[in-house]
């Protein structure tokens, strides 16, 4: 569905995006991760046709994104991070507008996806909050049902609400078999919807992968409670755990990798109760840079 | 493309029919009352020389040989407010896309659509060449209105005045390409903007210079005002092939250089 091979894009001395080899399928969900500045924009541009690469290539569907843009755009849906429309626009007459130049009738789909993200269609985008703009935008994405969503920071300004909506329509678009490439800076968002994670750092790729695969890679929050502040003094800390923090009885450390020789060393020692967190991908994801960072 | 044209339908029907308005009233009002100042205004040139300089620059001949009756009926045409008006409408409107578009943030959006960026630049160029038309066509209604409720005497034959509309026409729509090159190099409408405004001012000086400035007057046809000269055709009533000329090609060979560039360049939002 989507390909980069070795995409670079240069804006004078400055490397925007630097050999970015992408692939994703038909049907992926797909995270892509990244700090301000990492280059996910510039990415997403270029797969739009709005920047010419530098070196390399990309490519939708098949189709040389740069040369096809208009025919990729008739089975995209995207929605800019910074999205910006019209002051005069409202809900219902975007739709006409998005229709007419689709050649498709949007109204009814229109109607239904205004509702659910509680839209006046009625209400001029210059009277609009920076939430109900937000929600026009992914509207407009969404409306003609395309094969791929390009989603740059989607829940920028929803509310919680909102953005439980928004999941859901993400996951009804999945489950119809639509390709979603979502843009995020936190984790947490695409952490809920993709099964697919790229961190992208200085345009470079630090890492792609299945989030099954990042969550095994990620550590987990091993809180033990010893019998007593004086067993936990006595108890040697093991070659797995990585001690964070000692408080009396209490022991807070982080676990990455499998679980069983945790459990089987807990067994062999005084040890009241245990809370295992789930993997904290945030602190792995901001890992990626710190190790980066220091091989710079 | 019919969605296009209904997005700057809706953006530009009020700033065209406003402008249209006005270049009726203004040329209604011109035609009306400038014959009854003509022998004030020939006393007026006799004793500013820079006023006769100035209206010979916007005129295109020399006032202060062949200030005639008919020829005074030019300055209708030539009227600052009149060239203000027109220069408003086709720099306002060959400055949307994409420099417009870009700055406003909204290029994202409208490049998002199903459409190329020629047929983006096309249905602008297409809706500004219609109401340009408009606004030409509203002109000359001010003009005959004016014509017919004041005095017929002296007033140049219909035959003139569509050569003189033909010629404004002309210079409206080089105006415009020469915008349409620069908004499709710039990523700021103001800076597209002030840069033709600096164009079309500077083009008027070196008219103005060459009358009586002699480097000037060899640079001056690199002015687009040299080639527009409403006082010369209604003298002579002969059809201004050669100006024309040049300005068309000015205008074609600017918007095709600007849908080159639109077409080939990176769009990055500020």
């Amino acid at each position: 569905m989507i390909e980069t091979i070795n995409l670079t894009k240069k804006y004078g001395e400055l490397v925007a995006l630097n050999n970015l080899n992408l692939s994703i399928n038909d049907g992926d969900c797909f995270g892509f991760i990244g700090p301000n500045g990492a280059g996910k924009t510039t990415t997403i541009r270029v797969l739009l046709g709005l920047l010419r690469p530098s070196g390399g290539g990309a490519s939708i569907f098949g189709l040389d994104c740069w040369k096809r843009s208009p025919r990729i755009k008739r089975d995209v849906g995207y929605l800019p991070g910074d999205l910006r429309l019209y002051p005069w626009m409202t809900a219902r007459n975007a739709i006409g507008i998005v229709g007419q130049v689709r050649k498709r009738g949007l109204a009814e789909r229109g109607r239904e996806l205004w509702d659910r993200f509680e839209l006046d269609p009625e209400v001029r985008v210059r009277q609009m909050s920076r939430g109900m703009r937000q929600k026009l935008g992914l509207v407009l994405a969404l409306v003609h049902e395309p094969k791929l969503l390009i989603l740059d920071e989607p829940t920028a300004g929803l509310d919680p609400l909102m953005q439980d909506v928004l999941y859901r329509c993400l996951d009804e678009a999945i489950a119809r078999g639509q390709t979603v490439f979502f843009s995020s800076h936190r984790l947490s968002e695409v952490e809920h919807l993709c099964d697919r994670v790229a961190i992208i750092r200085d345009g470079r790729i630090v890492a792609d992968e299945p989030l099954e695969t990042l969550r095994g890679r990620a550590a987990r929050e091993v809180k033990l409670e010893f019998a007593d502040a004086e067993a936990a003094g006595r108890a040697e800390v093991p070659a797995f755990l990585k001690i964070r923090e000692r408080r009396g009885a209490q022991w807070v450390c982080d676990r990455t990798g499998e679980m069983p020789d945790l459990i089987r060393w807990m067994a062999g020692q005084p040890i009241a109760d245990v809370t295992i967190g789930p993997p904290d991908l945030e602190s792995l994801f901001r890992r990626f840079y710190e190790r980066e960072g220091d091989a710079g | 493309m019919r969605g296009l044209i209904a997005k700057t339908l809706r953006e530009t029907w009020l700033t065209t029919v406003f402008l249209a308005c006005a270049l009726c009233l203004v040329k209604f009002l011109l035609t009306f009352v400038l014959p009854q100042f003509q022998k004030e205004m020939g006393d007026l040139l006799a004793q500013l020389p820079m006023v006769q300089a100035m209206l010979s620059a916007l005129m295109g001949i020399d006032v202060e040989e062949e200030f005639t009756a008919r020829v005074l009926q030019s300055l209708v045409w030539v009227h600052p407010v009149v060239l203000a008006i027109l220069w408003t409408h086709t720099i306002m409107f060959c400055t949307r896309v994409p420099a417009g578009e870009i700055s406003g943030g909204t290029i994202d959006f409208l490049l998002s659509l199903p459409v190329s960026r020629r047929t983006v630049y096309c249905s602008e160029s297409l809706m500004w060449v219609v109401s340009g038309l408009l606004l030409i066509v509203l002109g000359v209604a001010g003009h005959v209105a004016g014509a017919w409720v004041g005095s017929m005497e002296n007033r140049p034959g219909p035959l003139v005045v569509l050569f003189v509309v033909v010629n404004q026409y002309g210079l409206y729509l080089a105006v415009g390409g020469v915008t349409c090159l620069f908004a499709a190099m710039s990523n700021r409408r103001g800076r597209a903007a002030a840069v033709v405004v600096g164009i079309v001012l500077g083009s008027f000086l070196l008219n103005f210079l060459s009358q009586f400035w002699q480097p000037a007057e060899r640079l001056a046809f690199l002015g687009l005002l040299e080639y527009y000269r409403p006082a010369e055709i209604v003298r002579s009533g002969a059809f201004p092939l050669g100006d024309m000329i040049v300005l068309m090609l000015v205008a074609g060979a600017a918007w095709v250089a600007g849908g080159v560039i639109m077409i080939r360049r990176n769009i990055c939002t500020l």
